[in-house]
């Protein structure tokens, strides 16, 4: 342990007389330490660190198809960039639902993907970059240090989508070209950081998968599932308030289609069944079910049974989200999105968190 | 919360109450408040997931429960009015005004476009008026939103917290300065309860001049202790303000997690025993005095841990194990205390208490 030492620190005398009913604290989540690390080594080694790889080929394979574009520009090549960014996008969506870590730091996240955005900044901002044709856009190194908003997938989305994208599959070298490759190249190398940092093998990497006193992350195990659970909750409460409420929140409430993710590509619900197919997978994968008593198992293989059903959904809905948000047959399922997920959240909250100790549900015990 | 030598007396309660309070009690209760020689509010959460305001007696038996309409943090009351208030949640955006003796409607106070409350607030010595810290969430600042605690609570003004991730406020014995912990994290709604600068954090401590508004004092922390979340507050008879906070930071440091400071002097922190911090889990969620007593209780979620200290020295005098401890108050002798498993001083409730207490009576 690291005592921080800071002026106007005051050092009491050690008490002689010392009323103490406790020899240890008393966690609210206390795991057989053993089981807890295989779990979180397999949620590190088996969904953290492969996503974040994932994620470094999609952007590799999104600057290559950039770079076919720009050298050679027709509508087939700008509809494979097109696909490609589909891909990239589901490959974020699908590790995005971990919001804790080295992604939260140095702007890693919002480098990535700025949103929600609900002035439009990065539009303007990449409009302006358009305007001026600034070249300093055009390397992945100079870009990275630009406006966040300028930098990740929500600029891609334009620049190959927006009004315009037209003329990538006539101009050759084009400005508008050049900056989205780069952009591919600028999440290619915040990916790498990633996967850089998460590999190490003496860092994050072990202190998220050997929890003890000396942790730097986790002094116990039952901290270190409290926060893998934390990953699943916002998660799943990201996906609802931030992906769906964003734009649809109800029956009779006011709707806003062009407020959703990627509404211009059509990329809205491909990200949601990527996210709602990453927090499947890391439920899956991490083997968290094993900590349960055998009883309150269940639990898990319904919050499975729930996120199939609701990324079967997604795909039933119209991808045009201003025709989806005003079709009665539509709306029903927005709606039952929406339920679903409040349901998805309890499951996870008071289901798994009540199982593991937390006796209130997990979001009710994290302070404030 | 703090127990300032005014709450209501217990006579006067049940008298104010009336027939209508009491009738409206199930027996048990009535007699729990017959019997109650301190009454405490607290939020909860119901089994069914329903949230609510529960007036608690001194061994911790619900006496009464208001519904709310989403979950509530923290609570202020006014002895001289009589009025308490329970804040939404952060990023909620609403607040509740009731009376605890029920003879006044709740009055629900919304926060204005681009405000959301921060969960705390308290209102002025003489009742009159109500400040609630919230967020400017577009401006990234914290603000202390002041209300006119009258019938309708029409919000009037506000004043800039001069910091970011406002928490806990409070207001002198005198009503002539308010006092501000900003915990320093950026928030926004958009993102839900998403900490958005963990790296870069900016905790303060800010005394300001309650009419004007004027900053009177300002204490930032040194680099090392920059993830050091100044969140909670209260205030010792000699006015020194009592400081309680949350470390982001490596979980395996051991920052210190409490301190005070006076009008006119830099902050104090303070340097508990190892095994206390460690116990505390580096993170105390909640912080009362007892005036009376010369005690500070704090209390860890984190650890399940409630620790009080001697108000004049600091020093640990006693430490409990609480499973999932939330909040504290002055009892009528030492710290009360409750827990998210329904633990409320001697007696356990099917409910799950929220992390703070206020003293009403």
């Amino acid at each position: 342990m690291r005592r921080i030492l800071a002026a106007g620190l005051l050092s009491l005398l050690p008490l002689s007389a010392f009323a103490q009913e406790a020899d240890n604290a008393a966690p609210a989540v206390a795991l057989p330490e053993a089981e807890v690390t295989k779990v979180m080594t397999a949620a590190v080694d088996g969904f953290i660190r492969p996503g974040y790889d994932a994620l470094g080929v999609s952007a590799e394979a999104m600057a290559a198809s950039m770079k076919t574009l720009c050298d050679a520009p027709s509508k087939a090549n700008l509809a494979a960039s097109r696909t490609e960014f589909g891909k990239l996008a589901a490959s974020w969506a699908h590790i995005e639902i971990v919001r804790v870590g080295p992604v939260i730091e140095q702007n890693r996240f919002e480098r990535i993907l700025f949103y929600p955005d609900r002035k439009s900044t990065g539009l303007k901002q990449v409009q302006a970059i358009l305007s001026k044709s600034d070249e300093t856009a055009t390397d992945a190194k100079t870009l990275g240090t630009k406006s966040v908003a300028t930098q990740g997938l929500g600029a891609l989305e334009y620049l190959l989508f927006g009004t315009g994208s037209e003329t990538l599959a006539a101009d050759k070298n084009s400005f508008r070209c050049r900056y989205g490759a780069a952009v591919a190249g600028n999440v290619g190398n915040v990916a790498k950081e990633l996967s850089d940092i998460w590999d190490a093998p003496d860092g994050i990497q072990k202190a998220w998968e050997q929890p003890g006193p000396d942790n730097p992350a986790f002094r116990t195990g039952g901290e270190a599932i409290t926060a893998l659970l934390g990953i699943l909750v916002h998660g799943a409460e990201a996906v609802r308030d931030q992906r769906i409420e964003t734009f649809y929140k109800g029956a009779d409430k006011v709707t806003f289609p062009k407020q959703a993710l990627f509404w211009r590509s059509e990329n809205t619900w491909p990200m949601v069944a990527a996210n709602l197919s990453g927090l499947s997978s890391l439920l899956e994968k991490s083997g968290m079910v094993a900590l349960l008593d055998e009883k309150d198992r269940p639990v898990v293989s319904a919050i499975h049974v729930q996120l199939k059903a609701m990324t079967d959904l997604t795909a039933k809905i119209d991808p045009d989200l201003e025709k989806a948000v005003v079709n009665p047959a539509d709306r029903k399922k927005l709606d039952a999105l929406l339920a679903d997920g409040k349901d998805v959240i309890a499951k996870l909250n008071d289901g798994y968190g009540g199982a593991i100790g937390l006796s209130s549900g997990f979001s009710f015990a994290d302070g404030d | 919360m703090s127990f300032r030598g005014e709450t209501i007396d217990r006579r006067n309660f049940l008298k104010a109450a009336g027939i209508t309070f009491a009738a409206g009690l199930v027996p048990g209760s009535l007699m729990a408040l017959e019997r109650a020689d301190a009454v405490y509010a607290s939020g909860f959460r119901a089994p069914d997931g329903a949230f609510g305001i529960a007036t608690v007696s001194e061994r911790g038996e619900i006496i009464d429960r208001i519904t709310l309409p989403a979950r509530a943090h923290g609570l202020a009351f006014s002895p001289a009015t009589g009025r308490a208030v329970a804040f939404a949640r952060r990023p909620g955006t609403f607040a509740m005004a009731f009376d605890p003796a029920r003879k006044a409607e709740p009055v629900i106070i919304t926060s204005p476009v681009g405000r959301h409350f921060y969960g705390h607030g308290h209102f002025s010595p003489d009742g009159r008026l109500l400040y609630a810290s919230e967020n400017d969430f577009e401006g990234n600042r914290g603000m202390i939103g002041i209300y006119d605690a009258g019938q309708s609570f029409q919000r009037i003004g506000e004043f800039e917290a001069y910091g970011i991730g406002t928490h806990d406020m409070t207001v002198s014995d005198d009503g002539k300065m308010l006092v501000i912990a900003n915990g320093g994290i950026e928030t926004h709604p958009d993102f839900g309860r998403t900490k958005l600068n963990i790296d870069r954090m900016e905790p303060s401590l800010v005394l300001l001049d309650a009419k004007s508004g004027a900053l009177i004092q300002k204490h930032t922390l040194p680099s090392s202790l920059a993830q050091l979340s100044t969140r909670h507050l209260d205030i010792a008879d000699n006015g020194r303000i009592w400081f309680a906070c949350q470390w982001e930071g490596a979980r395996n440091a051991l920052p210190p997690l409490a301190g005070w400071l006076s009008k006119g002097e830099d902050i104090a922190l303070l340097d508990l025993p190892e095994e206390t911090t460690v116990r505390l889990g580096n993170y105390v969620g909640a912080i009362a005095v007892n005036r009376r007593d010369g005690v500070v209780g704090l209390t860890s979620p984190v650890g399940g841990t409630a620790v009080t200290l001697d108000v004049k020295t600091g020093l640990v005098l006693k430490e409990d194990v609480l499973r999932e401890a939330a909040g504290v108050a002055p009892a009528k002798s030492g710290i009360a205390t409750s827990s998210y498993d329904g633990q409320f001083n001697q007696t356990r409730s099917r409910v799950a208490w929220d992390q703070h207490i206020v003293r009403i009576v």
